[in-house]
């Protein structure tokens, strides 16, 4: 898939930063060295990577992280708003009568883009016909037909005819009764000056509504020549990356999207005509970046804060962080986290928790979260007001009526006892580090610092939160 | 193709020699201060220490402040020894800077030598690393050459009167040449002392240009007097038998070929067959193309080396391509071990590093170059040659 391994890299250089509230720029230079690598190694091109690190590396420089986002986080929504401001969206495509010219190098995968978007129109209602241009290729006829035919589409095409553009033409004609209509060419490349004229005379007697530049994953470097190129001869409204189901990451589909001011159109990730994805900019990124979906958590995340705060008006957060975390405070703090939804829902949203993470925990490791915090709360309810503010003072005979009082037993209530102890403890390691509030707290919660970290209890997903 | 590469190469050896000449001078202005006693030296070696503190900003561009601000540090430790004309404190500073001892730089110093030290490859070889990968190379071979790079050079002394950049292309020269000569072998004299009927088997990804490539070869091997049938293993994807035919047409060649959807393996086994009882030199077997990530395609391609047992398997990839050329060479490699690469589509790209990348990767040759649509477009690769356009073998 497209850029996979940035996701998995970034995400490990970003872990680094856990933990840190304020970002030194050692930190992050050496999240823009990760960042550039990434890239590099997913094929997108060097001027383009410098550009997009400089811009992420200023960015996280200059501004000021909000309340409550830890370091990570802030370096992580950069990169996001970065990456979502280059890729755009998806290229427009109306379900609609129209003509799609396609272009491209030779062996991009063209004559079988042409048929699983053919296909693709098919699905949506249309009628879609293929018109096969490419009189050079020895078999490119023979292909193209086949694979309408696999498409079960209108085919047109004239393997004795030597004028791509006359075939064109005549195609266009012949395909009348198509409302979708898909202009297949040879390859060619951005030096070769006779068949960029070519495609130049195709595309003024075909005037496609879209010209796609069909791309291999696999191509370097050598994208941004030919994006350039075919932008100049035709313009390039957007990218048709093919061979995804191979290992190549597809940067150079990025390289061309920002050369030509264009966005990705189509993913081709197999061999038949099915084998084709329309590219979702959102989520592509936001799996990109194992980020889940980070606006709409941080949405969550407010609006629980706003729940649980508006209840209960002598509860301050803030005296957390001046060393008194009482049991109150993590009852809060529970509570917070249950305004927030499902447990497995909000995990899934969780940077670096989405995905992989959350396959390695056993299957019932959220409920058993879940259950236990209920089981903590019900606890703390038969507490008195005393013993949620200094529960310290609880005595052996505290805790058993405490016990019997929620229907646990006292095992039960020191557990509940010792997790406030370590979160007390961790808190006491984040004092000191200037305008702290709650939303922070969650946030280094989330970061797996702690907090709530070991309500699983043992071996269960304890740490993994 | 590689012209993109030999420029940034000449960008780097460029920088190398400024950084390094930088150096020289701070190393110089510090020198001047342990010697000198009398405040009008050292007021003269603070100047020239600021002069290179000066230099050094206005050199860097500004994508690369790292190597301003080492260098001004760099120069800044070395500068308050000499603003106090304090021989001691000179020694200090000395002393606790890494690299060559105080006695080696004198030693070298007095020779009228200079030390190229880590700190003077760091942003130059950052630099090279970029250029490289902009061409292509992929990114841990690239690293590799950069290895051997800094191997060669950090602790090098160079004469005054000798440049850095001399020094650094005779190790890139090194390096370069050690990676992409890897196990070259004259492909013509294996051909004329080979039993025939000689099998050659053409593997790679989708559309890189496996069929044109045998049609180009066929020619070549026509040229000088080899006769070949074609044999198309390509049962799967559609139009490749018309391909295929197309091209045995037009070059007036026997083609063997099977329905599609048949063996692959049985239809060069086929060529084969008819090879030797026709009396034909060379037996070309053309394979569908796959991806390397398609399990049941790969142990397909790993029947048909075990069936067909070919003298020769060629894999042939894209000049264009990009990081991936290394993965797919080694998965290509491991399910039926190539003899050497063709590099098509050489005239799109001008950077070439994936030939780099290929060989080193495979340990095994490019051979060809495929360079345009005519079947006379294939040419023989010449590491050496390659690599003394790269450097500029004028200078």
């Amino acid at each position: 898939m497209v850029l996979d391994d940035l996701g998995s890299s970034l995400r490990g250089t970003l872990d680094d930063l856990r933990g840190k509230s304020r970002l030194e720029e050692d930190d992050i230079q050496e999240v823009v060295k990760q960042i550039q690598r990434s890239l590099l190694e997913a094929d997108v091109e060097v001027d383009l990577v410098m550009e997009l690190s400089d811009s992420i590396k200023g960015r996280a420089l200059d501004e000021e992280p909000p309340g409550g986002t830890s370091a990570r986080d802030h370096v992580l929504k950069i990169v996001y708003e970065e990456l979502v401001e280059l890729v755009g969206d998806s290229t427009e495509l109306p379900l609609e009568s129209q003509t799609i010219l396609l272009a491209g190098l030779q062996g991009s995968g063209k004559t079988t883009t042409a048929a699983k978007m053919a296909w693709w129109f098919a699905k949506k209602g249309l009628r879609p016909a293929i018109i096969q241009t490419d009189t050079f290729r020895p078999g490119a006829y023979d292909q193209a037909k086949q694979m309408a035919g696999n498409a079960e589409v209108d085919f047109y095409g004239d393997p004795d005819a030597d004028d791509p553009v006359q075939i064109a033409r005549d195609g266009l004609e012949a395909t009348e009764q198509a409302e979708v209509h898909i202009v297949d060419t040879a390859g060619r490349h951005a030096l070769e000056e006779e068949l960029i004229a070519e495609i130049e005379e195709i595309d003024s007697v075909v005037d496609p509504d879209t010209r796609l530049l069909v791309l291999d994953a696999a191509i370097g470097q050598g994208a941004k020549e030919q994006a350039q190129r075919f932008e100049e001869a035709i313009g390039v409204e957007g990218v048709a990356i093919t061979k995804l189901d191979g290992t190549a990451k597809g940067g150079g589909a990025l390289t061309a999207v920002n050369e030509t001011d264009s966005s990705i159109a189509f993913l081709g990730t197999g061999e038949t005509v099915q084998d084709i994805e329309r590219f979702e900019p959102n989520s592509f990124i936001s799996r990109l970046l194992g980020m889940g979906d980070l606006k709409q958590l941080s949405e969550r995340v407010e609006r629980a804060m706003e729940e649980t705060g508006a209840e209960d008006d002598d509860w301050n957060p803030e005296s957390i962080l001046e060393g008194s975390f009482t049991l109150k405070d993590m009852q809060k703090q529970m509570e917070a986290m249950n305004n927030m939804g499902p447990l497995d829902q909000v995990m899934d949203m969780i940077p670096g928790m989405g995905g992989g993470m959350m396959d390695q925990l056993p299957d019932d490791a959220m409920d058993v979260t879940q259950e236990r915090m209920r089981e903590f709360n019900v606890i703390m309810d038969s507490m008195t007001d005393g013993e949620l503010e200094e529960p310290r003072s609880i005595s052996a005979s505290q805790v058993e009526r405490i016990a019997r009082g929620s229907g646990t037993n006292t095992e039960r209530v020191n557990e509940l006892l010792e997790q406030h102890k370590m979160m007390d403890r961790t808190l006491n390691q984040f004092q000191g580090m200037g305008d702290g509030d709650m939303e922070r707290m969650m946030k280094k919660m989330q970061d797996g610092e702690g907090g709530l970290g070991g309500l699983g209890g043992g071996g269960g997903p304890g740490g993994m939160m | 193709m590689f012209d993109g590469l030999k420029d940034k190469l000449n960008s780097f050896r460029e920088d190398v020699e400024e950084t390094a000449e930088e150096a020289a001078d701070a190393d110089e202005s510090a020198d001047d201060a342990d010697e000198s006693t009398a405040s009008a030296d050292a007021d003269e070696s603070t100047a020239s220490a600021d002069d290179a503190d000066a230099e050094s900003v206005a050199v860097d561009d500004d994508d690369s402040d790292d190597s301003a601000a080492a260098a001004a540090a760099e120069t800044d430790a070395e500068t308050p020894s000499s603003d106090e004309s304090d021989s001691d404190d000179a020694d200090d500073s000395d002393d606790s800077s890494s690299g060559p001892g105080t006695l080696k730089r004198a030693a070298a110093f007095a020779t009228g030598k200079v030390i190229i030290e880590e700190d003077d490859l760091e942003d130059p070889l950052w630099e090279l690393e970029m250029a490289l990968l902009e061409s292509d190379v992929e990114m841990s071979v690239a690293e590799q050459i950069l290895d051997t790079v800094e191997e060669t050079m950090i602790g090098e002394t160079r004469k005054q009167v000798e440049t850095t950049g001399e020094l650094v292309e005779r190790a890139l020269h090194d390096a370069l040449v050690d990676v992409i000569s890897v196990g070259q072998f004259d492909f013509d004299e294996r051909i004329a002392e080979a039993d025939k009927p000689i099998t050659i088997v053409f593997t790679g990804v989708n559309g890189v240009g496996k069929t044109t490539s045998i049609a180009k070869l066929s020619e070549y091997l026509a040229d000088r007097g080899y006769s070949s049938v074609m044999a198309n293993g390509d049962t799967y994807r559609a139009g490749a038998n018309e391909q295929l035919q197309q091209h045995a047409e037009n070059l007036d060649r026997k083609i063997i070929t099977h329905e599609q959807g048949g063996d692959p393996a049985a239809v060069i086994y086929d060529g084969v067959e008819y090879a030797e009882a026709n009396d034909v030199d060379v037996v070309l077997g053309d394979t569908a193309g796959r991806l390397h990530t398609s399990d049941d395609l790969m142990s397909q391609l790993e029947k048909i080396d075990r069936v067909v047992d070919p003298d020769m398997t060629l894999f042939v990839d894209e000049a264009v391509a990009g990081q991936d050329a290394v993965m797919r060479a080694q998965e290509f490699n491991d399910a039926a071990a190539i003899d050497g690469t063709i590099l098509t589509k050489a005239d799109v790209d001008a950077s070439g590093g994936a030939a780099i990348s290929i060989a080193y990767v495979t340990g095994k040759p490019i051979l060809f170059l495929g360079t345009g649509q005519g079947y006379d477009h294939i040419e023989p690769f010449e590491p050496e040659e390659l690599v003394d356009q790269l450097l500029g073998a004028d200078q």
